[in-house]
């Protein structure tokens, strides 16, 4: 529905001055504990907000939203994948927009250069000195449209900034605004002279949302409310960038139990052991598929981990990340599904009873604080 | 929250809700479980009393009183170091094992108290010990050491059930069941029943029990139970009325009830069927037989009434007398007999008998004496030269037709008096006069012997006084008197009586011919029957008068033995049998005096000559299915042992059960830290993951079966959404049924959150925040209260099939003991499965060498 612009970036660019602050800004931000988290009531109001603010514009797609809301507040990266024309350009910038703060937008093409999306230093003839010029990646949330339409080169440059939220040009590291998200949509159709993104660079993203197409009511509302104007355009933002930053250390203090975490490094083992996987999840997958949870009871107003939030967000965060078996696939088998049967034969460990019970009270009196929710520390801003 | 302390609360009314420094349970942690076992072992003694009687004095009461005090001892230690309730149980086992050893098997042990393969042979000894006597004595029998033995086992596996019921399942009144199953024994087999001094005691023993369960409780919970249950009392008086509605309606619907002693083993027993080793202890009951059985229908062509005689019992030494079958004397074959002494009378009576024993049952055949010849009997017997009883080896006399001919010199007065030959020619045994012969008998027998000049009129004598009017003939006197049974002692309880049945009179003549020099011995057997009105023909007799005789016509009679005429048979009892001719005194009225107008039909006017007929009666004497008290004993114990063990089994899965929902909604005050000195959220917290236990059995009971892979979330869910737990269809409209649906719901989404909570949310955090936003809160009810709720909506939904399997055959219990029983299998299924594997790949490499080999 977008039209495709052949303007590499036609978003907001920020200024010297705007890449300077949000370099020095972001680094206080990331840090967690330092951060004030919001309570319960206000995280609900602020998630709340966002998640109406999408749903007037995208009608049908309230999974995805959340989903997407979840991404960003467990500081991951999101990858749209879909046909052409359901609405994953939009969800991105949507969402950006119901946020108050710098937003980029990359239109990826076979001709982008690194340097379009980092920024270049380039010669200042009245300084004399070599100034950095910053790319598109300097925004708090960036859509990258079509990203398999750029050559590996560009891509990678991307993905560095996204694992790394810096970016190095001449030696020298930028940090990036914080929060820092890409959105990066995908279109697994039209295949001819593109790149789809390898495993590895897949494994970047925390999760991938199939947008899908809605369904019939939503349809008739969207060809109704689309008609005159994007409603894109009626979206103001709802909260600030601090607001999310906020919510994103509510996350990170979610409290995630021994046996969550059991829980989910059994699900990790369990897809490498599956016999229709050639490829299983990631440790680093794991690391992000907890986040996504720790995100997701949050969303749920808990702040505790639970089974249930793992498994609620296991197949986005895992189904991209996995391959299948060659004789797995050609039975009809997807990523998805396998995750499924994976998680339905994978038991929850629930023996914890009167026995373990005990030694987690004398834990429970040893260390009152929740040393697993911290942040990791790769996530860490370095200065 | 956990129960305990809430119910303290209660309890003391103290307002204060939280009080974290005090335990709630054990006010008296030291006291309570001493007391309990107290009470229990004092029950039990007690109820030891009553066996008095079943056995004889008191010399094993010791042995009991030991065992019992070691095992509620051992029982109480390990409970005051607050071990597993089913270690204490083993426990109690192991040291009951011990003290037996130690008591009766010192010497074949390890260490004086360790079994070892020497106790267990011992162990055999004793139990066919324990067994013979109790199949072969009368109540009182004899307490030896195998009967102790066995009373001293059954005992304290009583102390060990009574315990288990009145503790660890928490039902201290249903611990009465087992202080019964001790009174049962006495009360089949005593004359007198329990016995007062018994009964006395072990009520007081059981209210002792009730009333440290209550100033005992451990954890308030069975006070709570009664004190805070209004229906407790209620209830009480029902279950006290029902009982007595069924004693009184008991007592009018079976038949014999209210006849005789009521508490006659042989109307209650259901393991009837005696294998009559010892005639004389069954002939007392099968003479009160209400109705008779065992039916034997004989014809003969025999002039006189005819006796059926069984086997004879000639010992009179020791405490019981029983037939001695001089095994090995005995002769194969019961085609040709023969007396074996000298018979000199002119004349001999030969008599044809033909018997059907029908469904009586009994080691000895019952032929009219002296039987010569016995043909058409299946299977093989023997007979003893001396006795003339005929045995089978490796058979009965069930279903027997036979045709017996007997001989016997034609008696007459003239003839009896005149053998004053000396005694010869016979076992020593019928002559001596037994030992320790109680002085009244010998007294007695001297000074109604002394006019008597020859032997005839010596024993015509005694047969005199025992027919004369000073004695009567009744059934129930000795077991009112306690002398129901044989033996010397009982012969002098009836001398003073005056009063008793056949087996008196027939041991009192015997007993007192011998001490004056007659050879005698007591003929176990059936008077003369009664004329069926039938006939059988009987080859070469032509068709011949039928008789029947039935239990109630089994007899006792002595035989005298008189030089050159052999065994002679009196008839000292008044009122049965038909004195023969030559007994009769002439002074009485002349013709053969029949006892009893129930043997009118005996004497058959003319010649109705021999004729074998086929007539069965069953003898209860000699060892058919007459149950007597003491072969009572044996069955009784094994079969309120048996019983006992069948119940404890069967309600196994439920006990077990309801002790782990109890236990479970008791909260973790066990191992807690938290329930001690923790806060109350803490407790709330400990108290989740039972309660969340209880609510997977609970739906596991009812049909859904937890999913190992479901979180407790998704399960809860589809707890809540099955149709075991929503209002179903068939419900009424009310909406009291409605909210208890809601309430159950709401019940589980609750206790699914807090299981939550306490198992993934972080450690100390208060119960309440941070709740499921969907939960519908209720007041705040204990998670005990929630199951409840839940438990009620289940069962309303579940049909009656639904409850009876949750309650007798829960499935969660059930999967349980499946696992620990699949156990070897899984184990030896893996074992199987790594050895297969191993040989598959030892194979394919060892082929794939061959190949190689080959190609190379």
């Amino acid at each position: 529905m977008e039209p495709h612009r052949r303007t590499t970036m036609d978003e907001v660019l920020p200024g010297g001055q705007g890449f300077a602050g949000t370099a020095a800004q972001g680094g206080n931000q990331l840090n967690g504990h330092k951060q004030s988290a919001l309570d319960a009531a206000a995280f609900r109001a602020a998630t709340e907000r966002i998640l109406d603010a999408i749903n007037t514009v995208i009608d049908g797609k309230a999974e995805a939203a959340k989903l997407a809301l979840t991404v960003l507040l467990a500081q991951g990266h999101l990858l749209l994948e879909d046909v052409p024309g359901v609405g994953k350009t939009l969800l991105a910038k949507t969402l950006a927009r119901t946020i108050d703060c710098s937003v980029s937008r990359i239109q990826f093409t076979p001709d982008l250069l690194p340097s379009d999306v980092t920024g270049v230093s380039i010669y200042n003839q009245s300084s004399r000195q070599f100034e950095f010029r910053p790319g598109a990646v300097f925004a708090n949330i960036v859509i990258g449209d079509e990203i398999n339409r750029a050559s590996a080169k560009t891509q990678s440059a991307l993905l560095e900034c996204m694992e790394e939220h810096q970016v190095t040009v001449d030696g020298k590291s930028y940090k990036l605004a914080e929060p820092f998200m890409v959105v990066a949509t995908q279109n697994p159709i039209e295949m001819e002279g593109t790149y789809p993104l390898p495993e590895a660079q897949r494994d970047r993203f925390m999760a991938r949302i199939s947008m899908g197409y809605p369904d019939k009511d939503s349809e008739i509302e969207m060809l109704e409310t689309h008609q005159a104007t994007s409603p894109l355009a009626r979206v103001s933002s709802v909260v600030t960038s601090a607001d999310v930053a906020a919510m994103i250390a509510t996350v990170q203090r979610v409290y995630v139990s021994q046996s969550v975490k059991e829980y989910t490094v059994a699900v990790g083992r369990a897809t490498r052991d599956s016999a229709m996987l050639r490829l299983g999840a990631s440790p680093r997958s794991m690391l992000q598929l907890l986040r996504a949870a720790k995100a997701t009871s949050a969303l749920d107003g808990r702040d505790f981990v639970l089974p249930d939030d793992v498994v609620a967000v296991a197949e986005s965060v895992l189904a991209h990340r996995i391959i299948l078996d060659r004789k797995a696939a050609s039975t009809g088998e997807t990523p998805q599904s396998v995750i499924r049967g994976v998680l339905a034969k994978l038991p929850v460990s629930q023996e914890m009873t009167e026995s373990a019970h005990a030694s987690r009270q004398a834990r429970a009196a040893g260390s009152p604080g929740a040393p697993t929710a911290r942040p990791s520390p790769e996530l860490r801003p370095s200065r | 929250m956990t129960l305990a302390p809430q119910r303290q609360t209660d309890a003391s009314s103290r307002p204060s809700p939280v009080s974290p420094g005090r335990s709630p349970r054990r006010p008296g942690a030291g006291a309570y479980p001493w007391a309990m076992s107290g009470a229990v072992a004092f029950a039990v003694a007690g109820a030891a009393l009553s066996l008095n009687g079943v056995l004889r004095g008191w010399g094993w009461y010791l042995p009991v009183l030991t065992t019992i005090v070691v095992v509620s001892l051992a029982v109480a230690g390990l409970r005051a170091l607050r071990s597993q309730p089913l270690l204490v149980t083993l426990g109690a086992f192991v040291s009951l094992v011990f003290i037996l050893t130690f008591t009766f098997f010192r010497r074949d042990s390890i260490v004086g108290f360790i079994p070892s393969d020497a106790t267990m042979a011992a162990l055999g000894r004793y139990l066919r010990r324990a067994s013979e006597t109790v199949l072969s004595e009368s109540s009182p029998v004899a307490p030896n050491a195998g009967i102790v033995l066995v009373t001293c086992a059954a005992l304290g596996l009583v102390v060990i059930l009574v315990d288990a019921l009145a503790l660890p399942l928490g039902m201290p009144a249903t611990s009465g069941l087992g202080l019964l199953a001790v009174l049962v024994v006495p009360a089949m087999i005593k004359p007198q029943s329990v016995g007062l001094a018994g009964f006395l005691a072990t009520g007081a023993g059981f209210l002792l029990i009730l009333a440290c369960s209550q100033w005992f409780a451990p954890d308030s919970r069975i006070q709570a139970d009664t004190a805070r249950n209004p229906g407790q009392v209620k209830r009480a008086a029902m279950t006290g009325a029902v009982a007595l509605v069924a004693t009184l309606l008991l007592q009018l619907v079976i038949p014999g009830f209210d006849e005789g002693t009521f508490p006659q083993g042989s109307r209650l027993n259901p393991w009837a069927s005696s294998n009559g080793l010892n005639p004389m202890i069954s002939l007392g009951n099968s003479l009160r037989q209400p109705t008779g059985d065992g039916r034997i229908t004989y014809a003969t062509n025999a002039t006189t009434p005819l006796y059926l005689r069984s086997v004879t019992v000639d010992r009179f030494d020791g405490d019981a007398w029983s037939p001695d079958d001089r095994d090995s004397t005995r002769r194969a074959g019961a085609g040709r007999m023969e007396v074996g002494h000298e018979i000199l009378a002119p004349e001999q009576v030969r008599e044809v008998t033909a018997v059907n024993t029908g469904d009586f049952t009994s080691p000895y055949l019952p032929v009219p004496y002296a039987p010569e010849a016995v043909n058409g009997l299946t299977g093989r017997w023997s007979w003893d030269p001396a006795t003339l009883s005929i045995k089978g080896t490796d058979t009965n006399s069930r279903n027997q037709q036979y045709l017996v001919r007997s001989s016997a010199p034609k008696l007459t007065t003239e003839l009896l008096d005149q053998s004053s030959a000396p005694v010869r020619g016979i076992p020593d045994e019928f002559i001596r006069p037994p030992a320790n012969v109680p002085d009244i008998v010998r007294t007695t027998a001297d000074s109604i012997t002394q006019n008597g000049r020859t032997a005839y009129e010596k024993a015509m004598a005694i047969q005199r006084y025992l027919r004369a009017g000073d004695f009567t003939y009744s059934l129930e006197s000795p077991v009112q008197g306690g002398y129901d049974g044989n033996g010397l002692s009982v012969l002098a309880d009836f001398l003073t009586q005056k009063s008793g049945y056949c087996i008196h009179f027939a041991s009192a003549m015997a007993v007192m011919a011998r001490v004056e020099g007659i050879p005698s011995r007591i003929a176990v057997g059936y008077a003369p029957g009664r004329l069926t009105g039938a006939t059988v023909s009987v080859a070469g007799q032509g068709a011949l008068p039928e008789f029947e005789v039935d239990a109630r016509d089994a007899h006792a009679w002595p035989e005298l033995y008189f030089q050159g005429l052999g065994w002679v048979p009196f008839e000292p009892t008044p009122s049965r049998g038909v004195v023969p001719p030559y007994a009769q005194d002439s002074s009485s009225s002349g013709g053969a005096s029949t006892n009893d107008g129930n043997n009118d039909g005996l004497l058959p006017t003319s010649g109705a000559t021999a004729a074998p007929a086929p007539g069965p009666a069953p003898l209860p004497l000699p060892g058919t299915g007459g149950t007597t008290s003491g072969s009572q004993l044996v069955p009784a114990l094994y079969g309120t042992a048996a019983a006992l063990l069948l119940v404890l089994v069967a309600a196994t899965p439920r006990l077990f059960r309801t002790s782990l929902r109890r236990r479970r909604l008791r909260g973790p005050a066990r191992n807690g830290q938290a329930a001690r000195n923790g806060q109350a959220a803490q407790k709330g917290q400990a108290m989740a993951p039972l309660a969340w236990a209880e609510l997977q059995d609970l739906a596991t009971d009812y049909g859904v079966r937890p999913v190992p892979s479901e979180t407790p979330r998704t399960f809860s869910a589809r707890f809540r959404g099955s149709p075991a737990l929503i209002r179903s269809d068939k419900a009424g409209p009310e909406a009291s049924e409605d909210l208890v649906h809601r309430t159950a719901e709401a019940a589980v989404t609750d206790l699914t959150g807090a299981f939550e909570r306490h198992q993934y949310g972080r450690p100390g955090s208060p119960v309440e925040t941070a709740g499921p936003a969907e939960t519908v809160r209720l007041p705040d009810p204990s998670a005990a209260d929630k199951i409840r709720a839940v438990r009620k909506a289940l069962r309303r939904n579940a049909g009656l099939p639904g409850r009876l399997r949750a309650d007798w055959l829960p499935p969660s219990v059930m999967s349980r003991f499946g696992r620990i029983a699949g156990a070897p299998f899984r184990a030896a299924g893996r074992v199987a499965a790594k050895a297969g594997r191993a040989a598959a790949g030892s194979w394919n490499r060892a082929r794939d060498g061959l190949r190689r080999l080959r190609e190379g």
